[in-house]
């Protein structure tokens, strides 16, 4: 039993990259495409966020906390950093499919493609 | 185009924008001693600002000013990180911890309650993290806004 | 408590970019003029701190930067946690090239990019590129790495779509946004993976505990591959001719200089972590295919194209491929007895190659930005003549293109010569194909020279480009004949200890 809640998380990690990959690949609207990068990008931090967990110890948080027994917060600090890097790029993104629908009035992939081979 | 939402929604925003604020300066203060910090405080903050934009829909052109912010916001976290350089031995050195002065209490060893008057210069660049995020994620979703063309912005 | 500013220049290296990328915009509320010299500011300063560094590098040898330390020069291990950047010879040539680079981008910036608003963004998007890639080349550390590998793409796509009223541009941006933040999440799994195996990111230790195990692996299968794809490899190349060819004409170069900085950071990587972990052979056969298959498919590409800027993204793809070859046969041989006899030599060849492709390559690509700044064509077709009018170009870029083809005496050459002479006894084939890439390659810059350059005056152009902009292409010039003239005292002194800098002794 204990054995699977300790599974679940990786479980849900997989699941949720390979959505995002297939999300990626299969779909031709921009917008959903970057959908599928920030689904990636939550299986990615959930995956470093799981990685912490050491049964017994607690949050890293020296105020009010239940004992001197903790985790290193080093996957937190990964996992913060990913998730103001993810900020970041998506809203980049949004503004350049934003500037392709005023350009060309279409979020579609196929049909935003100019540059030759 | 310019709309406005009911007069609920826009009565309930100005309420609502208060504690969003103030709950964003809360977790940039206690940055150094609970889960938030500079980031997620200034998120908090510009929350507040989707908040406005959507209830009211136009809003005055401040992205100088907002611009102006983020840089001063950066500007004055790097000069803190190499003040480092200077006064320690490297950069993003922790000088004013233990010293006294602001934020230069003394922390005691092990768990404690929580003293705001600790952390030296961490509590300090969380607050320019924080200012930076706030006009920054602002000045985003004012652009963004914008560039969609349901928000009017006034020059 | 006492500032060592010699021990803290790593620090400085980035710090400096960092801190002006931010002043700019504030300068600007000032006066245009303050913004401007703010800019030429920065980029000294950093070219300065640089030059210290380097210069403390090969005379007193190399040491590790501890952020938040108080020794000045600790140890490789003194800590786990800590942010480290190795101050090596490995270091001191990457960030040389850098930094000669993005001094000649910067400066032919100014008269380029006049009419475009909004300058200042675009000084703070281009101090925190060289921020980011300076990073990620002195960094010791994978997190850290991941950091700034992720500022280097942010800040760069905001330099290829600068010109957003250029619909090709955004394109382009968004195709190498989107590639470069997939390729950065995998390289966070990898991260993830290492560290819940060993629970260290510092390279030196990381390098101590790897056992080659499954994990580890896949692991650093990912990283070669993301890494080879920000230095754009093929096949995973695709993204390098749309935004060589659709950036601003100015910041080409510098974009180039990122996917050679990825390039750097992939040596560095293979040589530190694989190095102590896993058979040497598979990988060094795997870089020798990629840099096979750039090389080959890199010219075939660039056959067919007419388009001035993207002909020679094309042959930059092709001279990624030099340097793979040339590392992967230095790596394959590590640890037999032929890298003495032959390996060391092709490491040589690939490092100094590195280095002279980052100069001539951006003097290439500024001198076809100064044909389509002049003439407002970048079509080979309609193009022809501008040797009349244009002087001072056509000769910056005949240099540029000679030394690319691997002409002697020019610096191009030296390197390659470094790199067949080994290659060829790892393997003659290879050397034959490197041979060929360069006698098509001196062919495609003799196509580009002929229609552009000679032939009657189709009075396409009223004169040659500002001054400024042939200051900044005749300080890159200045670097490839100073390198073409002293290519034994260049290896000596700057290529050996970028060697030892990566851990192995010619």
């Amino acid at each position: 039993m204990n054995q699977w809640v300790i599974a679940l998380p990786f479980i849900t990690v997989a699941l949720l990259i390979s959505l995002g990959l297939y999300t990626i690949l299969f779909k031709r609207n921009l917008i959903k495409m970057i959908m599928g990068l920030a689904i990636i990008q939550n299986g990615v931090n959930l995956f470093l966020v799981s990685l912490a967990y050491r049964e017994g110890y607690a949050a890293p948080i020296w105020t009010s906390a239940p004992g001197e027994d903790m985790v290193l917060p080093t996957s937190h600090a990964l996992t913060l950093t990913s998730i103001v890097i993810g900020l970041a790029t998506t809203a980049l993104m949004l503004s350049f499919v934003i500037m392709l629908k005023k350009h060309k009035g279409s979020v579609d992939s196929f049909k935003n493609r100019r540059c030759r081979e | 185009m310019n709309w406005e939402m009911s007069k609920i929604v826009r009565t309930v925003t100005d309420i609502m924008v208060v504690p969003i604020i103030v709950y964003g300066i809360y977790l940039i203060v206690h940055g150094h001693l609970t889960p938030g910090g500079g980031f997620q405080g200034g998120a908090v903050i510009a929350s507040s600002t989707a908040l406005l934009i959507i209830a009211y829909g136009s809003f005055r052109d401040h992205k100088a000013d907002l611009s102006s912010i983020e840089s001063i916001g950066l500007t004055l976290f790097i000069i803190l990180a190499l003040l480092g350089l200077f006064l320690g031995a490297t950069m993003f050195h922790n000088y004013s911890a233990g010293t006294g002065g602001l934020f230069g209490g003394t922390v005691p060893q092990g768990i404690n309650p929580g003293y705001i008057n600790t952390g030296g210069t961490v509590p300090l660049m969380n607050i320019m993290v924080g200012l930076e995020v706030a006009a920054a994620l602002s000045l985003i979703l004012l652009m963004m806004g914008k560039a969609s063309d349901s928000v009017e912005v006034e020059a | 408590m006492s500032m060592d500013l010699v021990s803290a220049s790593p620090a400085f290296v980035l710090g400096i970019p960092l801190l002006f990328a931010f002043l700019t915009p504030l300068a600007n509320r000032v006066s245009k003029d303050l913004r401007d010299a703010m800019f030429v500011i920065g980029l000294l300063l950093t070219a300065l701190f640089v030059g210290i560094m380097a210069y403390e590098v090969y005379t007193s040898g190399s040491w590790i930067y501890v952020f938040g330390s108080e020794e000045s020069r600790p140890t490789q291990t003194a800590s786990y946690f800590r942010i480290m950047f190795a101050a090596d010879g490995f270091s001191a040539l990457a960030s040389i090239t850098m930094v000669i680079t993005a001094l000649g981008a910067g400066l032919y910036s100014f008269a380029y990019m006049e009419g475009n608003t909004g300058m200042e963004k675009f000084y703070t998007l281009f101090f925190l590129t060289l921020a980011g890639v300076m990073g990620m080349v002195l960094t010791a550390d994978l997190f850290n790495l991941f950091v700034w590998f992720e500022v280097t793409s942010i800040a760069s796509c905001g330099l290829v779509a600068f010109q957003n009223y250029k619909v090709k541009s955004v394109e382009a941006a968004l195709k190498y946004m989107f590639i470069s933040v997939l390729g950065g999440l995998f390289f966070l799994v990898s991260i993830g993976l290492l560290y819940g195996e060993y629970g260290v990111l510092n390279f030196f230790l990381l390098a101590d505990a790897l056992t080659g195990g499954m994990i580890d692996k896949v692991a650093l299968s990912i990283i070669i591959v993301v890494f080879a794809m920000k230095a754009s490899s093929v096949p995973m190349h695709m993204w390098a001719p749309d935004v060589y060819a659709e950036s601003p004409g100015s910041v080409t170069p510098f974009i180039a200089i990122t996917s050679l900085g990825s390039l750097f950071v992939l040596t560095r990587i293979i040589f530190t972590l694989f190095r102590y972990s896993f058979g040497v052979a598979a990988v060094g056969h795997l870089l020798i295919i990629l840099g096979l298959l750039s090389m080959f498919v890199g010219i075939s590409m660039a056959l067919k194209q007419s388009d001035v800027k993207r002909l020679i993204a094309y042959l930059s793809v092709s001279q990624i491929g030099y340097m793979l070859m040339a590392i992967g046969v230095a790596f394959a041989t590590l640890d037999s007895a032929d890298y003495s006899s032959f390996g060391a030599m092709a490491l040589e060849g690939g490092l100094f190659h590195m280095i002279n492709d980052g100069v001539y390559k951006a003097l290439l690509f500024l001198s076809a930005a100064s044909v389509v700044y002049a003439t407002g064509i970048g079509d080979l077709n309609k193009l022809g003549g501008l040797a009349h009018k244009m002087p001072y170009t056509t000769m910056f870029f005949l240099l540029g293109g000679l030394s690319i083809a691997g002409v002697p005496p020019l610096s191009g050459f030296s390197s390659k010569l470094l790199i067949y002479q080994s290659v060829y006894l790892y393997h003659p084939i290879l050397a034959i194909i490197a041979l060929v890439v360069s006698i098509i390659t001196f062919a495609l810059i003799g196509k580009i020279f002929y229609s552009a350059f000679l032939g009657p005056d189709q009075g396409l152009t009223r004169g040659e480009v500002p001054r400024s902009m042939l200051v900044a292409m005749g300080i890159l010039t200045v670097v490839v004949i100073l390198f073409s003239l002293f290519p034994n005292y260049v290896v000596a002194e700057i290529v050996v200890p970028a060697v030892e800098g990566l851990g192995v002794v010619a």
